[in-house]
């Protein structure tokens, strides 16, 4: 499980520098998205891309409202997909 | 100014066929959600919406469907007739007097959805020769105007989620200004259509689950699709031929944000439901139930409170709102029309509708709305806000009829 958590991780750290445009260099947990300039249209982006790769439907709701950082983001898009994951098992 | 009356009422909805069997549904809290397929799409992540039923559909388009009409000008077409009915309105009562306002966010989805799928997909170049009056977003408008001989202005606003509601107040200034005698305003939607339901999947403020407005745990909203058409007439002329009077429209609001598209201004929702309440002559005492406009989005949700608070201040927490979204979705189009008559029913009734599949209240916004059962209870007035895409709000106020 951690290991595909790392991998995840790894692999989510990716997509959001490929989809928000940033240097993946550029991108550490604390960051907040902000500061790296992702913005809200990026964040469809991310969500759109997080669907196509994983299967994990994640709307815009409550949940996104409370993400601040790179961290926050990762762990809301793992939730989500280890949750449909479990779901399609 | 001419005061404005409410005459006649029809309704097509995912509730059913008829402006009474929305209000039934509403009052009862019963919902017409619906599991809804696609074939054209691979992986379709939301699997609901508020669709009409099958036989509902039979119904409304024929057993042939016209030539010439897309769903979206026959639901106008049957809840016009509806409506006209009710009003009683015959022959002479149409021509230049008369005029049409019916909204529509999309116009024909269906035509559109079929011609790109089949030039997309075969390339084919023997798509729907009458595409063009099809899909263009006026043809519920005119249709209405040709079934029934009004000669008098016709309008199509598109203003996505205030379609209906601004169609209505354009109806209610023409006939308040003397420009007509009755209008037949509201709004259509039909699209409910896989390449836009895709796109709406893509806005990523749809719920994968339920619909539940003002809820802590909401996660979005529900599309719908449908009609809802008034008869507004002048007082006077409504005396004159002997109508029955169902209630009064008295205030009509609408302003924009010219900010930003997608996120809301709550600043400017206030001032809209404050100038529906101005031209009400109203204070926000006077009003006994807002029908939200209550999308279940975070976004609206957090904008419309704090509207609303900055609106009836403390007195928000005695006021009863709620979103009756839930139970006949979000029909774009044709919403503000639909929340209107489902505002109206509420006042006929003496009953506030509920929001359905609320659980608990949410901290951040802090609204405790009418919950998942009817309320009873004496109402002189009731307001409708519709909150759109592109900054446009809308909001209509209606009383009870009292003759002076």
């Amino acid at each position: 499980m951690s290991t595909n958590r790392e991998t995840l991780t790894k692999e989510l750290i990716e997509l959001v520098a490929q989809e928000g445009m940033v240097e993946p260099s550029e991108i550490t947990p604390e960051r907040p998205l902000e500061e790296l300039d992702i913005q809200s249209a990026d964040f469809v982006m991310i969500l759109m891309a997080i669907e196509e790769k994983y299967g994990a439907y994640v709307s815009v709701d409550n949940e996104l409202t409370d993400v601040v950082t790179v961290q926050d983001l990762l762990n809301l898009a793992i939730s989500k997909i280890e949750a449909h994951q479990a779901a399609e098992a | 100014m001419s005061r404005v009356v409410v005459t006649g009422l029809g309704a097509v909805s995912a509730c059913g066929l008829g402006a009474d069997v929305l209000i039934d549904a509403t009052q009862a809290g019963r919902s017409g959600v619906k599991p809804i397929h696609f074939d054209d799409l691979d992986a379709q992540r939301v699997k609901t919406a508020a669709c009409l039923s099958e036989a509902d559909l039979g119904e409304v388009l024929g057993e042939k469907p016209h030539r010439m009409r897309e769903p979206v000008a026959e639901y106008a077409l049957a809840a016009a007739r509806e409506a006209v009915a009710q009003a009683g309105l015959t022959e002479e009562y149409f021509g230049d007097r008369c005029g049409v306002s019916i909204g529509s966010g999309f116009g024909g989805g269906q035509t559109l959805n079929i011609n790109y799928l089949k030039l997309g997909r075969e390339g084919s170049m023997r798509l729907d020769p009458m595409s063009v009056p099809k899909i263009m977003n006026n043809a519920a408008a005119s249709w209405v105007s040709m079934e029934f001989g009004a000669t008098g202005p016709a309008l199509c606003l598109a203003t996505a989620c205030s379609s209906g509601s601004q169609s209505i107040g354009m109806g209610y200034q023409m006939i308040a200004s003397g420009q007509v005698d009755r209008c037949l305003a509201g709004g259509s939607e039909a699209c409910l259509e896989s390449g836009v339901f895709r796109v709406w999947e893509l806005l990523r403020v749809m719920t994968a689950e339920q619909n539940r407005p003002f809820s802590k745990d909401r996660n979005g909203m529900i599309l719908g699709e449908g009609a809802g058409v008034l008869v507004l007439e002048s007082l006077e002329s409504a005396k004159a031929r002997g109508a029955t009077i169902l209630c009064e429209l008295v205030g009509f609001g609408t302003n924009s944000d010219a900010g930003d598209l997608l996120r809301p201004d709550p600043k400017r929702a206030a001032a809209c439901m404050r100038m529906a309440l101005k031209s009400a002559g109203m204070t926000p005492a006077d009003i006994g139930y807002v029908n939200a406009h209550g999308t279940g989005t975070v976004a609206n949700d957090v904008n419309e409170v704090t509207a609303l608070r900055d609106v009836f201040g403390p007195a928000l927490d005695g006021l009863d709102v709620s979103a009756t979204k839930p139970i006949h979705g979000h029909a774009l189009g044709a919403a503000g029309a639909l929340e209107m008559i489902v505002a109206i029913g509420a006042l006929r009734r003496q009953s506030v509708p509920p929001t359905i599949n609320f659980t608990e209240v949410d901290p951040k916004i802090d609204l405790n709305p009418v919950a998942n059962v009817a309320k009873p209870k004496p109402l002189e007035a009731v307001m409708s806000n519709s909150l759109a895409f592109g900054g446009i709000n809308a909001t209509l106020i209606a009383k009870a009829y009292a003759p002076s």
